[in-house]
């Protein structure tokens, strides 16, 4: 029981790490013109991989509501899995659509491919979409964001200056 | 399931997803690979990027504002992430707020019931 607990527990501030880093990453490649290109690349590459991390952390999310989906449900969570598997496409046409227009990542693999200008379009609107569907997605979450930010960050900063002041009081 | 086979069923389905869009692209015939028609007949600049004294356009003044003259750029950068931030601040704002402001006025409504 405690072990499981522990389980949970690590696997909630892992999950909040994950996020965080996926939600910075995103913001600096959001801009490729004052990031640069190579930046906004191999950050977006990168982020490919925290991404399925973030899929395997909520995997069991994951599997319980694609069973439940067809009956009884939470409107809530239905729209969320709708959501998600709307990001999980959009992410798709965003890797796929820059991996075709890259300028480093594809040329450093000695990989060139014809320009397309279809592809570029594609990128920007599903990079547009992706911020849109970012912003529901958060919302959707504040719940979650609110208490694991109070849980793992305000309160143990709080204890922290406490026990210090505590400290300085004794001393 | 082991987390090899869940990273797998992960990939799998990314690949799967990407074929299909990837298809889908190019059968709707909108990503023509061609270059722009003035790339094959008159190139309105030569192609090494090179011209002949006085041959270059005139710059008829004002600021460039492409990637050269923004790249690097700190306020530009700053500006960007305020406005990314923005946008998702606003639609959490949207979203969050009235969803909060409802469960209250139920919870109001149930207490003053029971009472």
């Amino acid at each position: 029981m405690t072990e499981t607990i522990t389980k949970t527990k690590n696997q909630t501030k892992t999950k909040l790490v994950i996020d965080i880093a996926i939600f910075i990453a995103f913001l600096i490649a959001m801009d490729p013109h004052t990031s640069g290109i190579a930046i906004h690349e191999w950050l977006s590459t990168a982020a490919f991989a925290a991404i399925i991390v973030h899929l395997l952390l909520s995997w069991d999310w994951i599997v319980q509501t694609s069973r439940r989906i067809v009956g009884k449900m939470n409107s809530q969570s239905r729209i969320n899995y709708i959501l998600n598997w709307a990001m999980f496409f959009d992410v798709v046409v965003l890797m796929l659509s820059g991996f075709l227009i890259s300028e480093q990542v594809i040329p450093s693999l000695g990989i060139s491919l014809p320009q397309n200008f279809a592809w570029r379009s594609l990128h920007d609107l599903s990079a547009n979409l992706f911020l849109l569907l970012l912003g529901l997605h958060t919302a959707l979450h504040w719940g979650w964001i609110v208490d694991v930010f109070k849980r793992y960050i305000f309160q143990p900063l709080g204890r922290l200056f406490s026990s210090r002041k505590r400290k300085d009081v004794t001393a | 399931m082991k987390t090899l086979g869940k990273i797998l069923v992960i990939l799998v389905v990314f690949a799967v997803a990407m074929g299909i869009t990837y298809f889908a692209v190019n059968a709707s015939g909108s990503s023509s690979t061609d270059l722009p028609q003035f790339e094959n007949r008159e190139r309105p600049f030569p192609a090494n990027g090179q011209f002949e004294p006085g041959e270059r356009p005139e710059f008829s003044g004002g600021e460039f504002e492409g990637r050269e003259r923004r790249e690097g750029d700190g306020g530009g950068l700053m500006f960007g992430l305020i406005k990314n931030v923005g946008i998702i601040a606003i639609l959490v704002t949207i979203l969050v707020v009235p969803k909060n402001l409802i469960k209250r006025k139920r919870l109001q409504t149930s207490t003053s019931t029971s009472v």
